[in-house]
């Protein structure tokens, strides 16, 4: 499940080698104040690098009133989750703010874990966010979280290649042929592994067909027409000798490096923003024709899946009050874009794809050059148009078994039987709607 | 014996390889948690066996974070208690079975028998559940009560083998100078069993230290975590550091107990798990 | 060693010394003070797994799942029926059984090989059996963790000198790492509960069987091996048992990923990550139903050889 939080990996390391002067902050600073009797709020967030900076501001902007501690969560997604449904479970008053992946929402507030946003507080989360990331923070028509960052999956291609980027699937698969009959790069390159970056792909997919896994509510099996095509578009591509061989086991580094590669064979890169960084450093020659594009779509632009965290507070907290206002500070516009641009997690609020004001150097940078959204996103044009346009995980209570399955019958992609596949996702997911799944 | 023939200088060379053999087999794990230990950060990935550059500094990373602190705490602690009620206990028992005679003796031999085979794991789902309710989830006694269960057949076992070595006519001299049944136990038996219990206690402190199907599914804090479940929520120093480098020092450092146990208790402990656990 | 001959010996020996008096004075005061001295380790060891275990039918019988708060109700067999004919629980049982069969089997033969080595050894036999003790007192996890990065892509030099592929994310060779660990661990224990079954073997014996022309081999099965049954039964019934509830090192090795989930992980994986108590039980209640069928063959098969069908002989 490490698909939707790579994001700022690359970009920040890059950021930090060829940046400069250490400056603590970009957001203002508000004369610092100690809290040592005052009331603690206990974070719980993936590893971020520079979250610390944004818990450290925003320390300073509730002068005394209470602190934030960031707790770090472990690395993998699954870690994260366990941690905190463990706790959670057993009635620990000791969590606040909980850093959720986008598809755990509904699970958490099902389960009565979460607060729900109200009133002004749920005014201010929603202020100026885009709607696909919005409704990842929703259950059963309330908000029960605020969106921290978001990410989207886009077209990666070297336009010495191929000068005019394939629009749909099969247009792409066309050019791949092509290519490999010119021998030329051609692979198709995308993560094909047996775990979340699949149902990642399988999402977009079937979502650009128009097709639905569940219906709306997140209660109902649906695997229509539109999701049983996009099985054969999965099987198409993996059985054409179009993709990398290893693909049935690689995830979002292994698609990186196979296209940074000197000798790379690869013509298109299905990946999030966030390899766009990574080349620059890694093969600075390609990176000069390293071309953006949205993810492919069937008949239309596609609709991509997006990733990214949401904001929660526990409905076991014993400080609702301030973690709400926490909530307000840890992910307000100048929180995210500073971590946008030093993070490299691209931001939920619209108004700062825009923002080309630069902030000061990233805490750790070592040149003086200061960031902004033009220079560390030159993409943001074709993010911004996915995000208005995005596919959403199924939101569902069972969404840990429905990731499960799916990532399991779909691998290898090349053994996929549209039929018999979408069957046996139909019964897997009843059943765990049914709370009979098995978890393998 | 001839399993090996030949001459005795022969045969003596043949046998120091054969021990060779058996010493790096078991020790190469160990050595190799060590040199990742002693390995720097950078190194941790250069796949060779030995670290190039010694250095302390992970040692130092994982004793600077209350993480680790409080881990080894909560395993020392916990360990220790179990590892007292459960002689306390077994020693209690394992008198009676092996010198008194009383209805219910087989049943509650043929109890400790069947925890002994008992999954673990059976326990996992419906402990949860009830020490989520009692409010024991996450606390000491939510992880000492299931160690002295599955500790006490050990216990059990392995004294009561020791204690039927006791001689007999020293309770029943101390018996016809008037004591009774239970001053002959605290005043003769008492002292002679005391290598045994010191065995015993060897043995269950290695079980309650080692356990981890218990400790990761019952805890959820530093509160009460040990330090083998506390193993996989190393987090490393930054996200693009895997931890290997602190796991290794932690790991090592756990590993000292035994090894001191080990090296100065050896033929205890080999008595003390063929007397009990053949048998058992 | 020398107790397995006086079989039960205190139990009875103790009436014939009281001369058979009915429930005299002394006898009566043995008896409270037996069960005195005894219950408090017959009630923790009974409130800690009997208890529970009648539980977790209890839960095994109900939809209870965490994230559905809302929808706990008494469904009756239905989980059983679901786990029953899931198809993830049957690898996971399959899995566990591969485990355990191939690693008991290498287990005994390496066991016995070290108990030879340990008994016999002309030099160092001290240093032996101290370094044996090591995998057997080390910490599972901590050996595990070891493994780990021994065949990890990033760090591991096991990897590198058999020049592998990220062997840990692919089935076949996880459960080959996962069996060599817990071969490696547990072989010591195996060879001690052997040793102890060879010092029963006497020397005439042998003498007289190698005088009479007899193979090393021929020795060795032929007179080692009857004598000692009783120790083999009983290191295989442990250690089968032990094996079938493999958790520790997949947990760290795979966490179970790519069919590689024992049947106590795959508990522990829908009880903490699926958060479905009434799953979780039904799991916990079939494992403990296979480790009975288990013990029972064990038993049934090897009669008073095993320990459960004699419990009188301690």
């Amino acid at each position: 499940m490490v698909s939707t939080r790579t994001g700022g990996r690359g970009l920040s390391r890059w950021r930090t080698a060829i940046a400069g002067a250490v400056v603590l902050t970009a957001v203002p600073t508000i004369a610092a104040c100690g809290s040592e009797s005052g009331t603690t709020i206990n974070v719980y967030q993936a590893p971020e690098q520079n979250f610390q900076t944004v818990v450290d501001n925003c320390n300073k902007q509730a002068n005394g009133r209470y602190k934030i501690v960031y707790n770090k969560l472990p690395r993998d997604a699954d870690g994260q989750r366990e941690q905190m449904v463990r706790r959670l479970a057993a009635g620990d008053t000791g969590l606040d703010i909980l850093g959720l992946d986008v598809t755990w929402v509904p699970e958490f507030a099902e389960a009565k874990w979460l607060a729900e946003f109200t009133g002004e507080n749920k005014a201010d989360a929603e202020q100026g966010v885009l709607k696909g990331p919005l409704k990842t923070a929703m259950w059963n028509g309330k908000l029960y979280g605020a969106t921290k960052n978001t990410n989207v999956q886009l077209l990666w291609y070297d336009d010495r290649v191929t000068p005019k980027p394939p629009e749909t699937w099969s247009e792409m698969m066309d050019m791949s042929r092509q290519l490999k009959s010119e021998n030329k790069p051609y692979r198709i390159l995308f993560t094909g592994a047996q775990y979340e970056g699949l149902v990642v792909q399988y999402n977009t997919i079937a979502a650009s067909e128009g097709g639905h896994i569940l219906s709306d509510d997140g209660k109902k099996v649906v695997m229509d027409k539109g999701a049983v095509d996009a099985l054969k578009v999965l099987k198409d591509v993996s059985t054409s000798g179009l993709t990398d061989p290893s693909m049935p086991n690689a995830q979002e580094q292994q698609v990186q490096q196979a296209f940074e590669a000197p000798d790379s064979k690869a013509a298109f890169e299905l990946n999030w923003p966030y390899v766009f960084a990574a080349i620059q450093a890694a093969n600075p020659d390609r990176a000069k024709h390293f071309k953006w594009a949205r993810y492919p779509g069937i008949d239309g632009p596609s609709k991509a899946t997006i990733g990214g965290f949401n904001l929660a507070v526990s409905a076991l907290s014993e400080h609702k009050p301030e973690a709400f206002d926490a909530v307000q500070c840890l992910r307000s516009a100048d929180s995210q874009k500073f971590q946008a641009l030093c993070d490299g997690v691209p931001p939920t609020i619209e108004s700062i794809y825009t923002d080309d004001s630069p902030i000061e150097p990233c805490p750790g940078a070592t040149t003086t050059d200061k960031p902004s959204m033009a220079t560390a996103y030159p993409m943001r044009d074709t993010i911004l148009e996915a995000l208005k346009d995005p596919a959403v995980r199924p939101l569902t209570v069972v969404y840990q078994n429905l990731s499960t399955i799916t990532s399991k019958v779909l691998s290898p992609p090349s053994d996929i039987d549209p039929e018999a596949t979408a069957q046996e996702l139909r019964d897997g997911l009843q059943k765990a709607l049914d709370s009979k799944g098995v978890l393998p | 014996m001839a399993i090996i023939g030949g001459s005795t200088t022969s045969r003596k060379l043949r046998w120091t390889i054969v021990d060779i053999v058996v010493v790096v087999y078991a020790l190469i794990p160990v050595l190799w948690t060590l040199s990742l230990s002693f390995k720097t950060a950078e190194a941790q990935t250069d796949k060779k066996f030995f670290p190039s550059e010694w250095t302390w500094q992970n040692y130092k990373d994982i004793f600077t974070t209350n993480e680790f602190i409080r881990a080894l705490i909560n395993s020392i602690g916990i360990a220790v208690i179990s590892t007292l009620i459960a002689v306390v206990l077994g020693t209690m028992a394992a008198y009676a079975i092996a010198r008194l005679d009383f209805p219910g003796k087989k049943a509650l031999v043929g109890v400790s028998l069947l925890i002994a085979m008992f999954p673990q794991v059976s326990l996992v789902s419906p402990l949860f559940e009830m020490e989520r309710n009692l409010g024991l989830f996450d606390t000491w006694a939510g992880l000492i009560f299931p160690y002295i269960t599955f500790a006490l057949p050990l216990a059990i076992y392995t004294l009561s083998a020791f204690f039927r070595e006791i001689p007999w006519e020293l309770e029943k001299a101390a018996k016809m100078d008037g004591a009774t049944p239970a001053q002959a136990f605290r005043r003769v038996i008492a002292p002679l069993a005391a290598p045994g219990v010191f065995t015993t206690a060897i043995l269950v402190f290695i079980f309650c230290w080692n356990d981890f199907l218990f400790a990761i599914s019952l805890t959820s804090t530093t509160a009460s975590r040990t330090v083998p479940a506390a193993l996989s929520f190393f987090t490393g120093a930054s996200q693009f550091e895997a931890p290997t480098g602190s796991i290794s020092a932690a790991a090592v450092v756990i590993t000292i107990p035994i090894i001191i146990f080990v090296l100065f208790f050896q033929r205890r402990i080999v008595a003390g798990l063929t007397s009990g656990a053949v048998k058992g | 060693m020398s107790q397995t001959v006086d079989t039960g010996a205190p139990a009875e020996a103790v009436p014939v010394k009281k001369k058979k008096l009915v429930l005299s004075e002394g006898k009566r005061a043995e008896r409270k003070l037996g069960w005195m001295l005894c219950a408090p380790a017959a009630f923790v060891m009974v409130a800690v797994t009997g208890w529970p275990i009648i539980y977790s039918v209890w839960l095994s019988l109900q939809r209870y799942d965490l994230r559905f708060p809302d929808d706990r109700e008494f469904v009756g067999l239905s989980n059983y029926a679901a786990v029953l004919s899931d198809k993830y629980w049957w690898t996971a049982f399959g899995i566990t059984s591969l485990i355990t069969v191939v690693s008991v089997i290498i287990e005994l033969v390496l066991g016995m090989l070290l108990a030879l080595i340990m008994h016999r050894t002309l030099v160092g036999r001290g240093l032996v059996r101290t370094v044996s003790l090591i995998p057997y007192g080390i910490v599972t996890v901590v050996a595990a963790f070891s493994w780990f990065y021994a065949w990890n892509t990033d760090t591991g030099y096991l990897t590198k000198l058999v020049g592998a592929e990220a062997p840990l994310t692919q089935q076949i060779p996880s459960l080959l790492i996962i069996i060599l660990a817990e071969v490696w661990k547990t072989t010591p224990f195996m060879a001690l509960l052997l040793m102890a079954g060879l010092a029963l073997v006497p020397d005439d014996l042998l003498k007289a069987a190698s005088m009479d022309g007899a193979t090393a081999w021929q020795r060795f099965t032929k007179v080692m091996l009857p004598v000692m049954k009783p120790a083999i039964l009983v290191a295989l019934l442990f250690r089968t048992l032990d094996a079938f509830r493999v958790f520790d090192n997949i947990f760290v090795l795979t966490k179970g990923a790519n069919d590689t989930s024992s049947v106590s992980m795959q508990t522990y994986n829908n009880l903490i990550k699926g958060l479905n108590l009434g799953i979780g039980s039904t799991m916990s209640v079939l494992i403990f139903i296979a480790v009975a069928i288990i013990a029972f063959i064990f038993i049934k098969l090897f009669g008073a050889s095993a320990p459960g069908g004699d419990s009188g002989r301690r």
